[in-house]
């Protein structure tokens, strides 16, 4: 069964102006499956979130092949949406129009937009919020917000950059089992990008460690732990053995 | 998961401000005319609140107060609009096209910093004391307000949220109705605030150089002959008025705009 | 084709790859936008210069018009004669007074209302209704009062400058952070103490901001006051200019109280930015 994302050997630099060029990716390679959660794991500045910038098409590779599904990705689609770490609502507009937004662009007629942009926000549990304005939401709430509109669409593939970032360590925690329930539920091919191993296994089938600048594709694990996950998985030696063989391939791209 | 409801506070806690505002402005115009029964009254001098009341009645109902208002107002609009028409979009352009903004900046800056109000005698001169004179002062007087919070308004515009729209398939026009625009328009309001009070300053000098009628020529008028009931008169309009537009506006920013902190 | 970069990249705050090549450095780049600024004046300037000797006027409106270069030259004179001078001084006495009575009065009132919700509240509607209305408009009152001489003048001044100081103190002072407060009445600091650490510190760049704004107000206020109600001053001499049809004096002038302006301002900002360093962002207000 082909692969729903495939990338070979991407590369990608930066040229910015009055600055050196930056080279971001270098021979990258990967493979997602369907329906499968991929999280992605590097040191700061690796290329994480410009490679999920170049699958969702605002920023295209010097070189190198980069299909969903098998086709070549030329730009943004609707196939595939991104959730922000820095959620990027609109500040005008209510929860349900925020929601509704990838819709409208997409010319989807106003009681259809509104009919499936209810459907989200109850499988977000932002049910009596629809009228709220983002500045009255909580952080944990905003980005459900932002993980409804990413969904309205019903994208191929939802890319993730540490969304849950921002967020404090206990909303952090609630969010992560939120998603995990949500992805069930959606039935999408997930790639998600992070700086914490614990979120990344808690959450994915997969896990890549990238090395640091010019990023690529160092070692992949395969979490062979069982769904649905339970919190209380994050202690046990299964867990943190995992958590160790990954931190020790991560190790050596963190220059202190 | 929202913050608890805010407690229960009485009336008159609630509404302090509003209830000590009024308290003072009762008090202060009570004491401005008691005084009168400690200290002498020249009417050449100084008016009291009880004829500037009377005085206010006499020119609303003989009309002349609504009329001079209205000669007053003519300019203003005319002038204000065409603010508002070439000022926004040359804010807009110096925005989003970056050296435009780089060229114009300095430019805009100089003009702002000067005092143009000291052009107001050649502009008299060259263009008369009619409308359209004084639709230019006040023209050159409220433009750059719109200017600046125009190319200030553009220059906020969170990237974020045009990468937003951008991964959402988003065109460029979408960019522009959904993103730039509603960002752009909190900061033209407050710029229209801005220029409302220099507008008025540029409908009364136009009209203290050299006019014939419209409120600032009647305070002056009044002055001359020493009627300083209705010249307090006059004098409290044109507060009302000012104080009613900047707020208003004020009003709707804060309404219309909940998400700005802090403006 | 926008702009507008796509990506937020922040890419300024990483080191650049060892293996590439350094690109040449644009001088252009680096300079742009002063280039571009300066050279926008300098083109507006040379088009006016040029423009009336290339296209023909009617013989009535040459009589209204001037150029850079005249300008420059009735500057020049205007110093070199040392005619300048006497009326500037007037005009800067008026401003001096007028601003320091602003000061004197605005800042204690400020720190004032600052610290009395109480009197804040009083006092509001009557700041607001003030502050709101063009003081234009006291003019020709002030006239009555005060005549033709300094003193209306300095009131004028006095009310432009006056509200800019007062409302910035007064957010200043306001604005002290309450749990810095707190710490320092932990560490025992008796309520002069208090004003001294925390209240007088964060206050000042709102204070000198403030002042920034009289500045340009009280200017505007002497060119205005003397308009339309004196006797002697740099606007007056602009205005008698105007009626002889010497639009180069005219601009002369504005040049001279412009260019006053924008350097007293320039001083006050180089203060404004030196206490805010401190501060996370800017307090700006236009």
């Amino acid at each position: 069964m082909p692969a729903c994302i495939e990338g070979r050997n991407v590369n990608l630099t930066f040229r910015p102006p009055n600055r050196r060029p930056v080279r971001a990716l270098h021979g990258f390679d990967i493979d997602v499956q369907e329906c499968e959660f991929l999280s992605i794991v590097g040191p700061s500045g690796c290329g994480k979130t410009t490679f999920l910038n170049v699958v969702l098409g605002l920023i295209k590779p010097d070189s190198g092949e980069l299909r969903i599904r098998g086709k070549p990705i030329s730009g943004p689609g609707t196939d595939r949406a991104m959730v922000f770490q820095e959620f990027g609502l609109l500040p005008w507009r209510t929860v349900l129009n925020n929601i509704e937004l990838g819709l409208e662009l997409k010319g989807v007629p106003g009681e259809t937009r509104r009919h499936i942009s209810r459907r989200f926000i109850h499988m977000v549990g932002l049910a009596g919020f629809e009228g709220h304005y983002p500045h009255e939401l909580s952080g944990g709430m905003k980005q459900r917000v932002g993980l409804a509109r990413a969904l309205a669409t019903d994208p191929d593939v939802l890319l993730m950059d540490e969304p849950f970032a921002a967020l404090d360590a206990q909303t952090r925690d609630v969010m992560q089992v939120e998603l995990l329930r949500i992805w069930q539920e959606a039935r999408k091919t997930v790639l998600f990008v992070t700086h914490q191993i614990d979120e990344a296994i808690y959450l994915s089938d997969r896990v890549m460690v990238m090395t640091k600048r010019p990023g690529h594709a160092k070692k992949m694990f395969t979490i062979k732990l069982p769904r649905p996950r339970d919190y209380e998985m994050r202690v046990t030696r299964e867990f943190n053995d995992l958590k160790l063989e990954i931190w020790q391939e991560l190790k050596d791209e963190i220059t202190v | 998961m929202m913050d608890d409801a805010a407690p229960r506070v009485s009336f008159p806690t609630r509404y302090r401000k509003v209830l000590l505002g009024s308290l003072s402005v009762v008090l202060f115009f009570a004491a401005w005319q008691a005084i009168f029964l400690l200290v002498p009254f020249n009417p050449l001098f100084i008016s009291k609140p009880s004829l500037i009341a009377s005085g206010l009645v006499d020119l609303i109902t003989s009309g002349d107060l609504l009329r001079d208002l209205a000669v007053s107002a003519v300019p203003f609009l005319y002038g204000f609009s065409a603010a508002v028409v070439i000022g926004v979009p040359l804010g807009i352009v110096m925005g989003w096209r970056v050296r435009v903004g780089y060229a114009l900046d300095p430019l805009m800056t100089v003009f702002y910093a000067s005092p143009l109000v000291a052009l107001a005698p050649l502009v008299v001169i060259f263009f008369g004391v009619g409308v359209a004179g004084k639709a230019l002062i006040i023209f050159f007087l409220s433009v750059f307000p719109f200017i600046f919070n125009a190319y200030a308004g553009v220059r906020a515009v969170d990237r974020l949220l045009i990468n937003v729209v951008r991964s959402l398939g988003g065109s460029e026009r979408d960019l522009y109705f959904k993103v730039i625009f509603p960002s752009v328009l909190p900061y033209i309001v407050a710029g229209a605030r801005i220029a409302v009070g220099r507008a008025l300053i540029g409908v009364l000098v136009g009209e203290f150089f050299a006019a014939s009628e419209g409120i600032g020529y009647a305070i002056s008028r009044f002055g001359d002959i020493f009627a300083l009931d209705r010249m307090f008169a006059c004098i409290i309009t044109i507060m009302v008025i000012a104080m009613v537009l900047t707020e208003g506006i004020r009003w709707t920013e804060r309404t219309a705009f909940p998400w700005r902190s802090g403006h | 084709m926008s702009e507008i970069q796509v990506i937020d990249a922040n890419i300024a705050a990483v080191a650049p790859a060892d293996d590439l090549a350094e690109p040449p450095k644009g001088v252009w780049q680096r300079f742009e936008p002063t280039i571009l600024g300066f050279g926008s004046i300098v083109v507006l300037l040379l088009v006016w210069e040029f423009l009336p000797r290339l296209i023909t006027m009617q013989e009535g409106t040459k009589l209204f018009f001037t150029v850079p270069s005249e300008i420059g030259g009735t500057l020049w004179r205007m110093f070199a004669t040392g005619a300048i001078w006497a009326p500037l001084g007037v005009s800067a006495s008026a401003f001096a007074v007028g601003l320091s009575i602003a000061i004197v009065v605005g800042l204690p009132l400020g720190v004032l209302l600052g610290r009395s919700a109480t009197l804040n509240a009083m006092f509001d509607p009557f700041i607001t209704a003030f502050n709101a209305t063009p003081r234009l408009v006291f003019l020709p009152l002030l006239l009555l009062w005060f005549g033709l001489g300094l003193w209306s003048k300095v009131a004028v001044v006095f009310i432009g400058a006056l509200f800019p100081i007062l409302i910035n103190t007064y957010e200043g002072v306001r604005n002290a952070d309450r749990v810095l407060i707190n710490v320092v009445r932990s560490f025992g600091a008796t309520e002069w103490g208090i004003a001294r650490l925390v209240v007088v510190p964060n206050a000042l760049p709102y204070i000198v901001v403030g002042l920034r704004l009289a500045i340009g107000r009280a200017v505007l206020g002497v060119v205005v006051a003397e308009f339309f109600g004196s006797q002697d001053g740099l606007g007056v001499v602009m205005v008698r200019a105007a009626s002889r049809f010497q639009v180069d004096v005219v601009f002369a002038g504005l040049i001279v109280f412009a260019a006053l302006s924008l350097l007293m301002t320039g001083l006050v900002k180089l203060l404004e930015d030196r206490l805010s360093r401190w501060r996370p962002q800017h307090i700006s207000a236009i």
